[in-house]
């Protein structure tokens, strides 16, 4: 009985969900993005795809198989019955009423109907509902190794298929025109194609745990110095990876590393001050405007300073002066805590962009206009590098910015793993008993605003130079919201975390032109849904890995094999108080 | 068990008094908490303060720990004036404490615990450890060194290291803020109520291990508890507060006898 009540509370769930997303729009959207040319849209999979969760989500608690399968299947039949009666619910309105539900209109109508009648479009959708839900609530039977196959499958096929407009082009200049014609038609993936993605990257998906197992354990074999040799070639094809990949991806993409990188700075300064130190601050975007405004000012030549120095020698100057500037926000804010603290520095952020708007000060800030004519950072926006020949365009910035984010995670990683980082996080643990423990609070929370401030910067003296110029506009709350969403979305506390939510959230929304008006709701539903299911981040803080320093002689987690010679007086040890 | 070097602090070496607090009161708006305290901790001692719940005994601990400030009076560690320095700058001098409801660094290994528990005998500054100069890698090495010599000295394992302290039983969480005060290397140590919500063997275990930790260490303890049973076996000397002021000072004999005392814990009805 509490099994029914369940599969129909998520049924409900479930087609309120596509109710909704069909109602703001966005499977209308989505309804010609194709992901494999007349048969799939990426509008038909978000659809869809509510269906199989609801019924994968019923079938977690049930106790047989069969029961399993049974209440899967009457979740998704029961959510298709809510939208399809939800739809008919909306046609049966008078047009008067109808208008207000603008994005239902009859092109949306006809596409989640299937291009049916209303009464077969219903029944086709309760049966797709039936047996999408059967199919989730099978999942949790199949073997993990094969769920991690499947699901990679599919997220080949969608990745390929978005990145249709990007993959085309380049592979035209590279002369595998018969490759394209292989892969799509229109925009989406040929069927052939897509079961040919989907079996490629389902391999990979299957094969990725196996074989990094398996890489570990000879790695952990090999002699120290072949192991020495191997983190070199490792490291060397990493560097050789992000060296090459504007030249890879063309200039659009690269314009959108661009943008992923900037945030990957931002929200590495980010991360000491709210990840680190626990000091929530929602007034971030004051540290990016800083740097930007202080770089336009000391380098142009027509900003009220005049000067035009060259960017690598006002470099110093910006980041001095914004860890300046972050002492002096610092300091005033040192008494509040939590919530008090976010609202005060949420309003030093609206500050900021005042102050650079303001009439006042416009003789020196430029007011609306901002600061005009900022040169780009190295020569004449082109230069060569050996090897790759001549950069220009976005790549020219892609390459300091990728040099500046990896100086920003060198330092926070070396910080994070020090006496700094430990009084940090023992101040976001307990400020009352770090206290005690002798870490002086005023010094520490000062040096946490003065290192995010002066990382921070890094991003808006990259961002002046790209686009040549600053306008008070650009640093509003909603970048400060948007880095702490990436923080919080990658993990508090985790570098590589803050690298993956900036690809997450930057970079993939630029993927999908379709999807900007959606992008803060989705942003917020990203969000609520990962407090409530993974709330330690995509990739958590790993500190008790990397402390064990002993892991950089093999294995480091549970299995006793590897415990044996890290406690070699556990059998002395005196138990004092053991209970 | 493991060597320790002994901090000492000042000149002022080898005075009988470690700690002494002159005339201490400590009020809260209308509400006396610590009202004319006068007391004094000698030197390798183990000392307690009781008292009925809500006597006083914590504000009055948290004044030595620099946590409150007395409104008025003195308190000296060493014969240096700690009356009015901040928490850290007393634990800097070598005072130590755990607190009644634990509070650890709970998202934090138990190793970072103790690490953190170092921070005042240790100085790498941030641009060292960004730099990676040599003296702060052997620093570091040191520091991890002692966090796990005090891990095996309160009896946790090498292999819970490196848990989040939040996972550790009830127990282990008390021992791991032992090793964290000791990682500090201090001259006083300030315990809160360190058996409260233990089982009697375990508060029998612990009792015996603060007897040993003076013994080894060379360290001067004060306890605090409401349950007198606990410090009548370990303490020289035994402290009475109640509502806020000094009742009655002695050895434990001389407190079990006490009619004032008895009369605090009991009631009027018991001394009759």
């Amino acid at each position: 009985m509490a099994q029914l009540r369940r599969a129909t509370v998520i049924g409900l769930v479930v087609g309120i969900v596509m109710l909704y997303l069909a109602g703001v729009g966005l499977i209308g959207a989505f309804a010609n993005r194709e992901v494999v040319t007349e048969y799939l849209s990426l509008g038909q999979l978000m659809l869809l795809a509510p269906l199989l969760l609801g019924g994968y989500a019923m079938a977690r608690q049930a106790a047989s198989v069969i029961q399993r399968l049974a209440i899967g299947a009457m979740a998704g039949g029961m959510g298709g019955a809510v939208f399809a009666l939800g739809i008919l619910a909306v046609l049966a309105l008078s047009p008067g009423i109808r208008d207000v539900f603008i994005r239902i209109n009859e092109n949306l109508l006809s596409f989640v109907l299937f291009g049916l009648d209303p009464g077969p479009g219903a029944l086709l959708i309760v049966g797709l509902g039936l047996g999408l839900g059967l199919v989730g609530a099978s999942l949790p039977v199949v073997p993990p190794s094969v769920r991690r196959g499947l699901l990679s499958g599919v997220a080949g096929v969608i990745l390929m298929s978005m990145l249709e407009p990007f993959v085309r082009p380049r592979l035209t200049d590279f002369d595998l025109h018969d490759v394209v014609v292989f892969l799509y038609q229109a925009r989406g993936l040929r069927p052939v194609a897509a079961l040919v993605v989907f079996a490629v990257s389902a391999l990979l998906g299957l094969g990725w745990r196996p074989a990094r197992a398996e890489v570990s354990r000879r790695f952990a074999e090999a002699d120290p110095g072949a192991q020495r040799m191997w983190r070199w070639v490792a490291a060397l094809l990493v560097i050789a990876f992000i060296v090459t990949l504007p030249q890879l991806t063309g200039v659009f993409l690269t314009q959108v590393l661009v943008l992923v990188g900037l945030y990957v700075l931002l929200g590495l300064g980010l991360n000491i001050v709210v990840g680190y130190a626990g000091l929530l601050d929602l007034g971030y975007v004051a540290f990016y405007a800083v740097g930007a405004y202080f770089t336009a000012l000391l380098t142009s030549p027509t900003s009220s300073l005049g000067i035009g120095l060259n960017f690598w020698v006002a470099l110093p100057l910006v980041v001095l002066g914004s860890a300046m500037i972050g002492l002096f926000i610092g300091a005033p804010v040192l008494r509040l805590r939590g919530d008090y603290l976010a609202i005060v520095t949420l309003g030093f952020g609206e500050i900021a962009r005042v102050l650079f708007l303001s009439d006042a000060l416009a003789p020196w800030f430029g007011g609306v206009q901002g600061i005009l004519s900022i040169p780009d950072i190295i020569g004449e926006g082109t230069y060569a590098l050996p090897l790759l020949g001549e950069i220009r365009g976005p790549a020219a910035t892609y390459y300091p910015l990728v040099g500046f984010c990896l100086v920003a995670a060198f330092v926070a990683w070396r910080l994070k793993y020090s006496r700094t980082g430990r009084a940090w996080n023992a101040m976001r643990e307990d400020e009352d008993v770090a206290q005690a423990t002798g870490v002086n609070i005023v010094n520490y929370k000062l040096l946490a605003f003065a290192m995010g401030a002066a990382i921070g910067c890094l991003g808006g003296a990259i961002f002046a130079t790209h686009l040549e110029s600053v306008f008070p506009g650009t640093f509003n709350v909603l970048v400060s919201i948007t880095v702490l969403a990436v923080v919080i979305l990658g993990g508090m506390g985790s570098i590589p975390g803050v690298v993956l939510g900036s690809f997450a959230l930057i970079g993939l929304p630029e993927l999908l032109r379709e999807f900007a008006e959606f992008k803060l709701l989705v942003y917020g539903g990203v969000l609520v849904l990962m407090m409530i299911l993974r709330p330690e981040g995509f990739v958590p803080d790993v500190t008790r890995r990397r402390e064990l320093h002993e892991a950089e002689e093999g294995e480091e987690d549970e299995g006793d094999d590897g415990d044996e010679n890290l406690t070699p007086r556990d059998a002395t040890q005196p138990a004092p108080i053991q209970a | 068990m493991t060597t320790v070097e002994l901090e000492t602090i000042g000149s002022a070496e080898e005075s009988a008094i470690l700690l002494e607090a002159r005339d201490v009161t400590k009020q809260f708006e209308g509400l006396v908490a610590n009202r004319e305290i006068d007391f004094s901790i000698p030197r390798h001692s183990i000392v307690s303060i009781i008292g009925p719940n809500g006597a006083g005994k914590t504000t009055f601990f948290n004044q030595l720990s620099g946590i409150y400030h007395p409104t008025s009076g003195q308190i000296t560690l060493d014969e240096v004036d700690i009356t009015n320095l901040a928490p850290h700058q007393v634990a800097q001098l070598g005072v130590a404490r755990t607190y009644q409801n634990i509070r650890l660094f709970q998202n934090m290994t138990v190793l970072a615990n103790v690490m953190v528990g170092r921070h005042v005998r240790s100085s790498g500054a941030w641009f060292a450890a960004v730099f990676g100069l040599p003296g702060i890698v052997r620093e570091e090495e040191a520091i991890r060194r002692r966090s796990y010599e005090l891990l095996e000295l309160v009896g946790l394992r090498r292999r819970v290291a490196h848990e989040l302290a939040k996972n550790l039983p009830y127990g282990d969480q008390r021992r791991l803020e032992v090793a964290r005060a000791l990682a500090s290397d201090p001259v006083l140590l300030l315990l809160d109520e360190p058996t409260a919500g233990m089982n009697p063997r375990e508060t029998r275990r612990m009792t015996e291990f603060i007897g040993r930790l003076r013994h080894d260490l060379h360290l001067t303890i004060l306890l605090i508890e409401h349950d007198m049973k606990v410090v009548m076996g370990v303490s020289e000397r035994i402290t009475v507060l109640d509502y806020g002021e000094k009742i009655a000072e002695g050895t434990p004999e001389e407190i079990r006898a006490n009619p004032r005392v008895i009369e605090a814990y009991l009631g009027k009805q018991a001394t009759a």
